[in-house]
């Protein structure tokens, strides 16, 4: 191990001279137009972060999550979801699957805030639900894979007091109104990482959008810690932390 | 045309995992999963920093009908988000996703000998950057067709076959125009620049594993429905474009002691009949011919090395370098004038990473590359050519 540090750190000392110096101001504004370009976009990846889309664990029934991080907090997203199992694996018979149902609600407490105590937004509006069913398989004692669809919905509604607009690259910004809806292919794989632990990688595929997702996490009785990848999106990475029980 | 081969590459891929999915013997379905997740940040001599990733998801069914006879469905998914690339290929900010369907029949003729013919369908979206919609991509394309494979196993023990395959594809990019020909005829209203990179396209490759050890010869042929070749005079000819592409490959994956190593090795050798005109400005009336454009050799090799320090851990070298030479392409000059040598571009990569199996199908790494691409074109308004960049990101793949 310390081998490799010493090699990775003679590559950086190496090529410090190919290292161009970031422009985070630069950044900054390319974030910030492409948020202004398509808000609904970016605040779905956060819903797609509270969406809880893995299957149940097996032999439970029913699912309860809500998203701590960077739904809760920072983001304000208060949301649950629920998991219900119709049909556990080999039950009707051998080697038919497991279907769970999955859904859930949220609702941005700092758009109902900003309503009431802002002087410049006069009217402010922030949810979105998503619902659909997982089937999965297991296709060795350590492997189970799973498929599954979801219809996901974000609504986005952001009203300026008159004479209190802000301006943004020069454009003054009366309201936005936008909103998201998108039918998902999922496609996922689980296997255990220790005793009553799991790890698993799944897409998420938007049928119209083409909105591309990637979710890895990392499970246990209680907690859940995920890294989400939104190759597309405007902030790439979410690491996630939720709260999750099973029955 | 790069896309092109991009596709055939991938298909030469797929068939590749249509072979690894094998039955087991005690089931009638044997699904067949691999997911691989990589997200990294590039950070280039020139221009700003940014985040790329791939990903890359096969979900397969092999349905096992009689101990001769098995039917393989295949879909792919594909994303190569923005990142670094060897030149003349793409922009850095440059991101497709495709989705292939892939069915096939497999009937064992006798216990060594097996035949595979199939039907495959893709579709690929492409853009150069997040604010464009994908459905509009210039070159967005769609393809349909057939392939035959056989499989003859010479060495059971040492899993030794050799698999012969050709496949036919129709090709077409719906949204694809061309700008010389808008250019030259711009007052003309009629839709007379469409449907050009539209094609079929024909592959046969041989291909021998033994031991861990793989080879390969694959030969395409790509004839262009509608395109024409230019000439030196600007106009556009009677003979249609058509090119070519033979590919030698040869790679391994062994492990020696606590070392894993399994480089590879390609040979590529474009050859095209289309040329190309370089107008400097709108409006140049004298612009520059460039005979034989396209026709390049290419030798891509990458070595890399896992040093397995526990049964979980490993720490990991890779050195890869890309090397094209152009026949004909003259270099430019920082003027976009043509030079009096033949374009040459090389691209190397340096990497260090760390592995970690979690268990028998899953793993993580972590990387960073050094990039140094380089070349004696020296005209990069539109794609940089020489640069130094440096990409840090994980990489996650879970395999079943």
């Amino acid at each position: 191990m310390k081998r490799l540090t010493l090699i990775l750190l003679t590559l950086l000392l190496v090529n410090s001279s190919a290292f161009a110096k970031v422009d985070w101001e630069s950044k900054g504004m390319q974030i910030a137009g492409e948020i202004m370009a398509n808000p609904a976009a970016f605040f779905y990846d956060f819903q797609q972060d509270l969406e809880a889309t893995t299957p149940l664990p097996p032999g439970k029934r029913f699912g309860f999550q809500t998203s701590l991080f960077p739904t809760t907090i920072p983001m304000t997203y208060t949301n649950v979801s629920l998991k219900a199992r119709l049909h556990g694996e080999g039950r009707i018979a051998p080697g038919v699957p497991q279907l769970d149902i999955v859904g859930g609600y949220w609702n941005m407490l700092a758009a109902k805030m900003a309503t009431k105590d802002s002087a410049s937004i006069d009217n402010a509006k922030f949810g979105g639900y998503y619902m659909g069913a997982i089937m999965s398989s297991s296709v060795s004692p350590r492997v189970r894979t799973f498929w599954g669809y979801k219809r996901s919905q974000l609504k986005a509604r952001l009203d300026f007091k008159e004479g209190e607009q802000p301006e943004f690259l020069g454009t003054t910004i009366n309201s936005f109104d936008t909103g998201f809806k998108d039918d998902f292919f999922i496609a996922g794989i689980e296997t255990p990482k220790g005793i009553g632990k799991l790890w698993s990688i799944q897409l998420n595929y938007g049928l119209k959008t083409q909105t591309i997702s990637s979710k890895v996490s990392w499970y246990g009785k209680i907690f859940e810690l995920g890294l989400n990848i939104y190759p597309e999106g405007v902030l790439v990475v979410h690491p996630v932390w939720n709260f999750h029980l099973n029955f | 045309m790069k896309k092109i081969l991009l596709s055939a590459l991938l298909t030469a891929g797929l068939a590749g995992s249509l072979f690894a999915a094998a039955a087991e013997d005690s089931k009638i379905f044997t699904p067949f999963f691999d997911m691989t997740l990589t997200e990294a940040g590039y950070l280039p001599s020139e221009g700003n920093i940014f985040s790329g990733g791939n990903i890359n998801t096969q979900v397969g069914l092999l349905t096992k009908i009689t101990q001769k006879d098995q039917l393989f469905g295949l879909y792919n998914f594909n994303y190569a988000g923005p990142g670094f690339a060897p030149q003349d290929s793409r922009q850095f900010t440059d991101r497709s996703m495709s989705h292939g369907f892939n069915f096939e029949y497999r009937r064992f003729l006798t216990d060594r000998l097996r035949i595979r013919p199939g039907v495959a369908l893709a579709t690929e979206y492409r853009r150069t950057g997040a604010n464009e919609v994908w459905k509009n991509g210039l070159y967005n394309m769609n393809s349909a067709g057939g392939q035959l494979a056989a499989d003859y196993t010479f060495d059971e023990e040492k899993h030794g076959y050799v698999t012969a395959q050709v496949l036919f594809r129709n090709v077409a990019f719906p949204n694809y125009t061309d700008l010389l020909r808008e250019f030259q005829n711009a007052g003309n209203t009629a839709e007379t620049s469409g449907g050009l990179q539209d094609q079929t396209m024909t592959q046969v490759s041989l291909r021998p594993v033994w031991n861990s050890f793989f080879a390969g010869v694959t030969y395409t042929v790509q004839n262009y429905k509608n395109q024409k070749v230019v000439a030196a005079t600007g106009v556009y000819g009677d003979s249609k474009q058509k090119d070519t592409n033979t590919t030698l490959d040869f790679g391994f994956h062994q492990k020696l002691w606590v070392f894993e190593l399994y480089p590879t090795v390609s040979y590529a050798m474009h050859r095209s009949n289309q040329n190309f005109m370089v107008y400097k400005f709108l409006g140049d009336t004298s612009p520059q011919f460039g005979e034989k454009y396209y026709d390049f050799n290419e030798l891509a090799f990458s070595v890399p090395l896992d040093l397995n320090v526990t049964s979980k851990w490993a720490v990991g070298g890779a050195i890869s370098v890309t090397r094209r030479n152009y026949d004909k392409r003259k270099a430019r000059d920082a003027a976009n004038n043509f030079t009096g040598s033949a374009q040459t571009n090389t691209m190397s990569t340096l990497t260090g990473s760390i592995r970690k199996r979690m268990n028998d199908v899953a793993m993580v790494r972590l990387f960073y590359s050094l990039v140094v691409a380089s070349s004696n074109n020296k005209f990069e308004q539109y794609m940089p050519y020489n640069y130094t960049g440096n990409t840090f990101g994980v990489s996650y793949q879970l395999s079943y």
